[in-house]
């Protein structure tokens, strides 16, 4: 028992069980689906041409998922951004992040 | 070319041509077909736009009465004068000219959910693929004794559905004696805009304090408690000197204190004799457990139901809304209709125009995806309302929501603004809550 294990192949095996068994399980929303959520603020596809709030249209990936990550931690000072931000995983947070990087920005 | 000449030709003869011929073009250029919305409200237009961005070759109707918007959030706005009643008229020609979207001025008067087909008043019978109701909410004037539709519209306006009603409101308020009260009857649950009679309250209270300083505010509340009800009494202590109840003191920021002197806002809540059981509106007095109050001004919001032509279509339960499967608000009554916004029975979200919003946008996906022989992806719907204490004091309340057990949950944890917000965030709030109003009228209708 102790050695079937220990034997690395085994954990392997296992994670890879797992990990593919919860994927299969809960896909999550797709990157489209969780930024429809944005546009009341941060406009329809995240093309805001004026107002306060911060167009998310061909944002770089890596700058949104900082922002996130920054709300989430209380870094980043927001009046309900931190809020949101914590109802959205890492792996979602960046899924989001690839949507609108790909999105030409502008007004719609 | 040959070969499907000669079958074309065969289908003719066959007398299966017309269907088929119809059917080809679709069928080339991938899947498409017709989603009429009824009602063009937050919900209705909403998914109308998605339904489009989604597949611009779908065809999409929506048949709504009346041929501008008025909208609702914001509206109490125009009680202070911030904003005139012309400022809440939101346009329906982006949606057509933009986006291509079909739209029927009418009213629908019959619904055939086995022939697909909705009949309206002006005799079109329309038919469709998908249906997607977004009836909003009707207003039950008849369930407070002594009130009703007719006293709504000439002594005590409720103005919870913007239009003459808040005009009137508006005009009352004007004109009302000095060191008079405005009573406002708050709702029970559940109900639409659940910050918002509160908010209505702040405002007048504080239009008040410059036109009427001996003027007060009170509001009688079926109610213990309300949507963001610890910001907004810390707002009111601030800006108004009101009382907060000994139960929410105890976890206000320190320094918080009662000055024990008469407020210009009072709540009177369920458990201090708040229900109100009759309105005279001859003399606007209003009786409650607690007594009779005398109203100068008397804004009745009274409880709701879905809105009349959900009961109309069938699609209502018992408890007077829409019991919908919470993945794609398809109607539990009827198969391939669904229902969005307000009337829609949602669990943990609240009846707001930005829920309405995001359950269009996920109901619009998921049509698409049916109508394309997909099943529907995972949902995630989100609430975000900023709401006034006054002018320059915001607060707000936040969620994200997610499928849990077949039923719609709040994972995001704290809603509110910490009661401890620095005054730099709150004046943001309020401003932030004029610009949404802005980007929000955008992505619905523009």
């Amino acid at each position: 028992m102790g050695t079937l294990m220990n034997s690395p192949l085994l954990a392997l095996v296992l994670m890879a069980a797992t990990l593919s068994s919860a994927h299969a399980a809960a896909p999550g929303p797709t990157g489209e689906a969780m930024a429809a959520t944005c546009a009341g603020c941060h406009g329809t596809e995240g093309r805001l041409g004026t107002g306060e709030f911060m167009p998310l249209a061909g944002m770089k990936e890596a700058e949104f998922i900082r922002a996130m990550q920054d709300f989430r931690s209380g870094k980043r000072l927001s009046t309900l951004m931190g809020h949101v931000a914590n109802g959205f995983t890492d792996r979602e947070v960046r899924a989001m992040a690839q949507y609108f990087a790909r999105i030409q920005p502008g007004a719609r | 070319m040959l070969n499907r000449r000669a079958f074309l030709t065969a289908g003719l003869k066959a007398g299966a041509a017309l269907a088929f011929a119809a059917a080809l073009p679709a069928r080339a250029q991938g899947p498409a077909g017709h989603v009429v919305v009824v009602g063009g409200g937050v919900g209705g237009a909403t998914a109308a736009k998605y339904l489009k961005l989604a597949n611009p070759r779908l065809r999409v109707t929506v048949i709504e009465a009346n041929r501008t918007y008025i909208r609702p959030y914001g509206s109490s706005e125009v009680l202070t004068g911030h904003v005139a009643m012309r400022d809440l008229d939101v346009s329906y020609d982006v949606l057509k000219s933009k986006y291509g979207i079909d739209f029927v001025f009418d009213t629908v008067v019959g619904f055939d959910p086995a022939k697909k087909t909705v009949r309206t008043a002006g005799r079109q019978s329309i038919g469709y693929d998908k249906l997607i109701v977004s009836p909003g909410i009707r207003l039950m004037y008849d369930a407070i004794p002594g009130y009703s539709a007719a006293a709504a519209e000439t002594r005590a306006p409720s103005g919870w559905i913007p239009g003459t009603q808040t005009a009137l409101l508006a005009k009352q308020l004007k004109a009302m004696r000095q060191g008079g009260t405005f009573v406002l009857i708050a709702p029970p649950k559940p109900y639409r805009c659940p910050p918002g009679p509160y908010e209505r309250a702040a405002l007048v209270t504080e239009w008040m304090r410059r036109h009427n300083p001996t003027g007060k505010v009170l509001i009688l509340d079926p109610k213990d408690e309300f949507v963001t009800d610890a910001t907004m009494q810390l707002g009111w202590h601030r800006l108004y000197g009101y009382n907060i109840p000994t139960d929410y003191l105890k976890d206000m920021p320190a320094g918080v204190k009662n000055s024990g002197r008469p407020s210009p806002i009072e709540w009177v809540r369920a458990k201090d004799g708040g229900t109100v059981e009759k309105i005279d509106t001859r003399t606007l007095a209003v009786t409650t457990l607690q007594g009779v109050e005398k109203a100068d001004v008397l804004n009745v919001i009274p409880p709701m139901q879905a809105g009349k032509l959900a009961f109309d279509m069938g699609l209502t339960d018992a408890s007077g809304w829409c019991p919908v499967e919470r993945r794609t608000f398809e109607s539990s009554v009827h198969k391939n209709v669904f229902v969005i916004g307000d009337a829609s029975i949602a669990d943990a979200m609240p009846k707001s125009g930005f829920s309405a919003n995001t359950q269009a946008k996920v109901t619009a996906r998921a049509v698409v995806d049916q109508l394309a022989g997909r099943a529907p992806g995972e949902p995630v719907w989100e609430n975000t309302c900023y709401a006034l204490a006054g002018s320059d004091y915001g607060l707000f309340v936040a969620d994200v929501f997610r499928l849990k057990d077949g039923k719609i949950a709040q994972i995001s944890g704290q809603r509110y603004l910490p009661l401890d917000a620095p005054l730099a965030k709150i004046r943001l709030a309020a401003a932030y809550q004029q610009a949404w109003l802005r980007t929000f009228t955008e992505d619905c209708f523009a």
